[in-house]
């Protein structure tokens, strides 16, 4: 079950908050975590079974893990040793176990396809366990409150994926309140009118290039395709966040933004410091400074570097096009770090030099997205030879690209608008007044109605 | 919150008249009639006191007709009521199990739209399928196509056989063509064929248009979405120097033509029976015949989808289309009116459109659609008005 269903909007969430609302406050939790299975077994139900094993051994690894506090008698530092060795082993085991069933799953040897959601609880609970192992966190002694914290549905299918720290407070004790369920649920509005109007929409350009193939569209179009791709994406995954953040403030949990307008930055390095912030953070505190970051030197750096965009292809998936996209944004990144260490940041930071930094980042980043997006290599080839017009076209209109600014041109405007702080900053500003309410509330229910056209006509958009 | 739940309420009294809870609610009602049955049939049971129906019990239909016999001859005073309550019920919950239940309810309750849907698909798939999946099937296989029909036509008329692309064996005439009246004369043609055509259709006659290369020589009335229903009324036809467009059957009247092809048909899948399809686009054709009497007109038979988006699951599938195909080929009087089937040539051999020539299933890519236009190149009829 998605959070821009009908099923969701409008049986699942308010059936739930209205049960949640009525539970006594030490059963919140509870419940929670029974709602969440719930929904999770609307979605995947023949793997639910792999959550509730994932979540029940890896607790019992995490007490284990945190053992060695209290240490007695005469051969205390040896025994400390052993401790420490066999805190090690587990760690590494857990680790290796957790990695391997994620890695089992993605590379597509079991049959059954991608439990729902394991890419995500999977790093919550590699987090967790590290964390703990590390010290930085204590280990969590309730069964309910570690199961609620990496199965909450808000987070449990697509993140984001906050670390146990940031929610560890709101586990034991969370408001719950009128006024959080308003400003939840305006944030998840705003996150379901990106989804439905205009990632869904943009979406629809994309779509068109695909059924009219890629070796007949014009250059031009397929930069627009391009674009409106990368805005899609955008749209559909940001929304996505904001639904969860939303959905997270109704119940009293303030989870961690994912995105911060990342289209306005200026480098590639700043664009996925903007992007699915909380996963690059991840990869950050986890493989990138154990690893050594930055302080070992220039090539050990871009070798770590290296070893974190690999792991992040790999983890979006197990295809070759995978591979180029994560080596494109490396090469880059390499790149951009040997400008830098020239000088030419402090030249494209001032006057009107200013705006070359995010016209090479519009330039690269729709390209890295066709990468991202086309898994079949070939085509992927072809695509990316009409970009630049090197790949012959076959059977070509040459008028497609007005055609198409015709039809979304409005529809790239609003989401380039979108892309920029300034949405956010109306939003901030109206979303407590009267008219700005009204307004939330008016495109709710139009995302509703929408969905539901759709749901009874998938063809609203793509009749044929 | 308030405002929020407010205007739920009206949204959901004005718009869905609260179908999205109804629908869920009458499952949920269904599955409790179920189980209430389930508890009397096992009260029954008891009060016989004999294992071994209870073990029949659950094999569900035949126990019903005996079971209501067994009841109904020992005990007096509730039994009979069971027994009479209990075969309505067992009726609607045995037949075609929890499907057949849930969709009269759609029907029933609103959702004009979709209730009307999802019944007559049905229908459609089910009917013609012992005769006329069959029938296609078979032509599909023997010859390939309407090359099979071009190649009977020397043996009538010898002085066409000018320009056959041939490779057609000389197999045997197609039923449709054997029945029509007579048999059509068709000749290879170039692209100049189509200066005095119109081409009427949906999203595939839009990529005709758009990639076919002929958007400079025919004239195309097409959109996306476009139905046999609507077509004459729906304003689609760009008129030089007039922002507004007009409808098919304006533009019909204001330009004759000599030739019509009509593709259209995948939208209207969803909508109506076979035989309320072909009546709707019966009435078309008279109309269009009747808008241009020096024309003559080419009834395209529905392009398939591919294999794969057929076993979707909906009702867009190639049972459906074969079977509105077989239809609409009875429309042909071959003299003026000529059925052309393109899916031979662009279809593999499971009989959906081949996977490699789409990225939907529904839609030929841009540089496939040659192929369609070739086709319709080698089948053309050479008509004289008077």
């Amino acid at each position: 079950m998605v959070f821009s269903s009908i099923e969701f909007l409008l049986c699942f969430l308010p059936l739930f908050l209205l049960l949640y609302a009525v539970t006594p406050r030490y059963m919140k939790n509870a419940i929670l975590l029974a709602g969440s299975l719930v929904f999770y077994a609307f979605g995947d139900p023949g793997h639910l079974w792999m959550l509730i094993v994932s979540v029940a051994v890896n607790y019992f690894l995490g007490l284990h893990l945190a053992r060695g506090a209290r240490l007695k008698g005469k051969d205390k530092k040896q025994k400390k040793k052993k401790l420490e060795y066999k805190r090690k082993i587990l760690l590494a085991t857990a680790i290796a176990g957790n990695i391997g069933v994620l890695a089992i799953f993605k590379s597509g040897i079991m049959a059954g396809g991608l439990p729902l959601g394991i890419s995500y609880y999977t790093f919550r609970i590699l987090s967790y366990l590290i964390d703990v192992y590390k010290g930085e966190e204590t280990k969590e002694t309730s069964f309910l409150r570690l199961a609620t914290y990496i199965a909450m549905f808000p987070q449990l299918l697509s993140g984001p994926i906050a670390s146990y720290g940031e929610v560890r407070e709101e586990l034991y004790e969370r408001e719950f309140s009128a006024r959080n369920i308003q400003n939840g649920l305006k944030i998840f509005t705003a996150g379901l009118v990106f989804k439905v109007l205009l990632a869904d929409r943009l979406g629809l350009l994309w779509r068109e290039v695909q059924v009219t193939g890629f070796e007949s569209i014009s250059t031009p179009l397929a930069w627009l395709a391009a674009a409106a791709y990368s805005m899609k994406l955008y749209f559909d995954f940001y929304g996505y966040s904001l639904m969860a953040v939303g959905l997270g403030q109704m119940l009293g949990f303030s989870l961690p933004s994912n995105f911060k307008n990342p289209y306005m930055a200026g480098s590639v390095r700043h664009f996925y410091r903007r992007w699915h912030i909380t996963l690059g953070r991840w990869f950050s505190r986890y493989v990138y400074i154990p690893l050594g970051g930055n302080r070992k030197g220039e090539w050990r750096t871009l070798f770590n570097l290296l070893c974190v965009w690999l792991l992040t292809a790999l983890w979006h998936g197990n295809t070759l096009n995978f591979l180029i996209w994560g080596m494109m944004l490396w090469a880059l990144i390499v790149m951009e770090r040997q400008m830098e260490r020239l000088g030419a940041g402090k030249l494209f930071s001032h006057g009107p030099l200013k705006v070359f930094p995010h016209l090479y980042l519009w330039f690269v980043i729709p390209i890295s997205w066709m990468c991202f997006a086309i898994t079949d290599l070939p085509q992927l080839m072809t695509y990316l030879g009409r970009m630049f017009g090197v790949v012959e076209g076959i059977r070509v209109s040459t008028g497609d690209w007005k055609k198409a600014l015709m039809n979304y041109g409005a529809l790239f405007a609003v989401g380039g608008f979108a892309c920029t702080p300034a949405l956010q900053k109306l939003f901030r500003r109206f979303k407590d007044s009267l008219p700005g309410m009204l307004l939330l509330i008016a495109l709710f229910w139009l995302c509703v109605w929408r969905l539901q056209v759709e749901g009874q006509n998938p063809f609203m958009y793509l009749s044929f | 919150m308030i405002f929020w739940t407010a205007a739920g309420i009206v949204y959901l009294s004005a718009v869905d008249d609260w179908q999205v809870y109804a629908k869920p609610l009458e499952q949920v009602k269904s599955w409790y009639e179920d189980i209430r049955q389930d508890f009397r049939q096992a009260g029954n049971v008891r009060a016989e006191g004999t294992l071994w129906r209870t073990v029949s019990g659950e094999e569900g239909i035949t126990v019903s007709g005996a079971e209501g016999e067994v009841s109904s001859v020992p005990e007096g005073p509730f039994l009979p009521r069971a027994g009479g309550e209990t075969s309505p019920v067992e009726e609607g919950s045995s037949l075609p199990g929890a499907g057949g239940e849930t969709s009269p309810v759609t029907e029933g309750s609103s959702l004009p739209g979709a209730g009307g849907e999802t019944s007559p698909v049905t229908e459609g798939s089910s009917l013609p399928g012992a005769g006329g999946e069959a029938s296609p099937v078979e032509e599909g296989s023997s010859l390939p196509g309407a090359e099979g029909a071009a190649s009977s036509v020397p043996e009538d008329n010898p002085a066409s056989s000018a320009g056959f692309p041939d490779g057609g064996g000389p197999a045997g005439t197609s039923p449709e063509t054997s029945e029509a009246a007579g048999e059509a004369a068709y000749h290879t043609v170039e692209d100049d064929y189509f200066a005095d055509a119109v081409f009427i259709g949906d999203s595939r006659t839009v990529g005709m248009y758009e990639y076919g290369g002929l958007e400079e020589t025919a004239d195309f009335y097409a959109s996306t979405g476009l139905t046999i229903y609507k077509m004459f009324d729906s304003e689609i036809v760009t008129v030089e120097g007039q922002r507004k467009k007009i409808s098919v059957e304006q533009a019909l009247t204001r330009k004759s033509y000599a030739k019509i092809y009509l593709m259209i048909g995948i939208n209207e899948m969803g909508t109506g029976t076979v035989e309320s399809f072909a009546a709707a686009y019966k009435e078309a054709v008279d109309h269009l015949l009747e808008l241009q009497p020096d024309a003559i007109l080419y009834i395209q038979g529905i392009i398939k989808v591919s294999t794969e988006r057929s076993e979707q699951g909906d009702y867009i599938n190639n049972e459906g289309i074969e079977a509105r195909n077989e239809a609409l080929s009875q429309l042909a009087d071959n003299e003026r009116v000529f059925y052309l089937d393109v899916n031979p040539v662009i279809c593999d051999e499971s009989g959906g459109l081949e996977p490699s020539y789409t990225f939907d299933g529904v839609h030929l890519k841009a540089q496939y659609i040659d192929l369609w236009k070739t086709y319709l190149k080698e089948h053309a009829v050479i008509y004289e008005s008077n």
